[in-house]
């Protein structure tokens, strides 16, 4: 296939699924009708059904994983938005930023370790718990496969929104704060629909502790790879 | 050009996003000229807040085109989660371990920040309240 028919092609089904996978979740809001993961899904099946490899599907749709960019400078408005949050809570959300990633990292190098999980796919796992631009970001900075974590991100919203409500029954949590960064720090984008939906001020608090938290990690990305060296 | 039609052109969608990549291409040209490790992205972000802080640029003018990346920000990342298929060891008993690695640190992770958060605020309201 020439690379424009590749790009159009493969760019216009990937935003069609993608619409419809949205549109489907609406008629059916369940926790496995999510976009988030349907849309990959069905793709991989597409791909998997035109004897298509990776490079050829990458090389018609990286336009699109360059919006990343862009994405990110548009994060500065929430942080705008939510800053006398910031201003009142700033101590207990910057604690449980570094302690939620501290444990992220750490949970993620000593159950890979445990089970025998090594290399560039270990490395790839610590980041997993931020947002996919700044998580992508991070792999790359600390040595691992920028794209896995992408897939593990996904993996980690998914299944992060889904255990997201049990754990709010299973913890004392009496304050909102708590409740949102419960999701923000643990499901990222697909944790920020979730809290929205448990309460106004939990899905403020996820979407901001979501984005600092994402922040913060890039800017400590290169103290972590030295560590690891 | 009349006051109303140059507010309405501001809060066009369209011309925030346009906003938003020039940011983002700003970002990428501080960070290539002063060799900062650094990605363009959070770089333009940083500017945009110093331009919102400073009231420079108006909430306004950004908040519509902002709420549209954010939104269909899975668009855009979607194309990275397919390097799956480079992986064809993931789909068997390894994916499987990773796929344990992930539901039992995102429980911890949950778990802790939570907790911590509940914890610090509890101390920081009992010392005011002291």
């Amino acid at each position: 296939m020439g690379t424009l028919l590749l790009t159009l092609g493969w760019s216009t089904i990937t935003i069609l699924i993608y619409l419809a996978a949205k549109s489907f979740h609406r008629l059916l809001p369940r926790w496995w009708t999510a976009p988030l993961a349907v849309t990959p899904a069905v793709l991989i099946a597409l791909v998997l059904l035109a004897h298509e490899d990776y490079s050829d599907y990458i090389r018609g749709t990286h336009w699109l994983v360059l919006l990343l960019g862009p994405a990110t400078v548009a994060f500065a408005v929430p942080i705008f938005e939510q800053r006398a949050l910031i201003r009142r809570h700033w101590p207990a959300l910057l604690l449980g930023m570094v302690a939620g990633s501290t444990a992220a990292m750490l949970s993620a190098w000593g159950l890979a370790t445990l089970l025998g999980v090594g290399g560039e796919l270990r490395l790839s796992l610590l980041p997993r718990s931020i947002s996919t631009p700044f998580a992508m970001t991070v792999s790359g900075d600390i040595g691992g496969v920028p794209d896995l974590t992408a897939v593990f991100v996904v993996f980690t919203g998914v299944l992060g929104a889904a255990l997201g409500e049990g754990m709010l029954r299973w913890l004392p949590l009496r304050s909102s704060l708590a409740r949102g960064a419960l999701f923000g720090m643990g499901a990222h984008g697909a944790g920020v629909a979730k809290a929205s939906q448990v309460g106004r001020e939990e899905g403020a608090v996820a979407g901001l502790v979501m984005v600092l938290v994402g922040v913060m990690n890039v800017l400590m990305a290169p103290v972590l790879a030295l560590l690891l060296r | 050009m009349s006051v109303i039609t140059r507010r309405q052109w501001r809060h066009h969608r369209l011309v925030q996003i346009a906003l938003l990549v020039l940011a983002w291409l700003a970002g990428e040209a501080i960070v290539r000229v002063s060799g900062i490790g650094l990605p363009g992205g959070i770089v333009g972000m940083a500017l945009t807040l110093l331009l919102l802080a400073t009231g420079q640029i108006q909430l306004g003018s950004l908040r519509r085109g902002a709420q549209w990346f954010l939104a269909e920000m899975l668009l855009f990342f979607v194309p990275a989660v397919l390097a799956v298929l480079n992986h064809p060891e993931l789909f068997g008993w390894l994916g499987a371990k990773v796929l344990a690695v992930i539901v039992l640190g995102t429980l911890t992770v949950m778990a802790v920040t939570s907790v911590v958060v509940d914890m610090v605020l509890r101390l920081t309201h009992e010392r005011a309240t002291a």
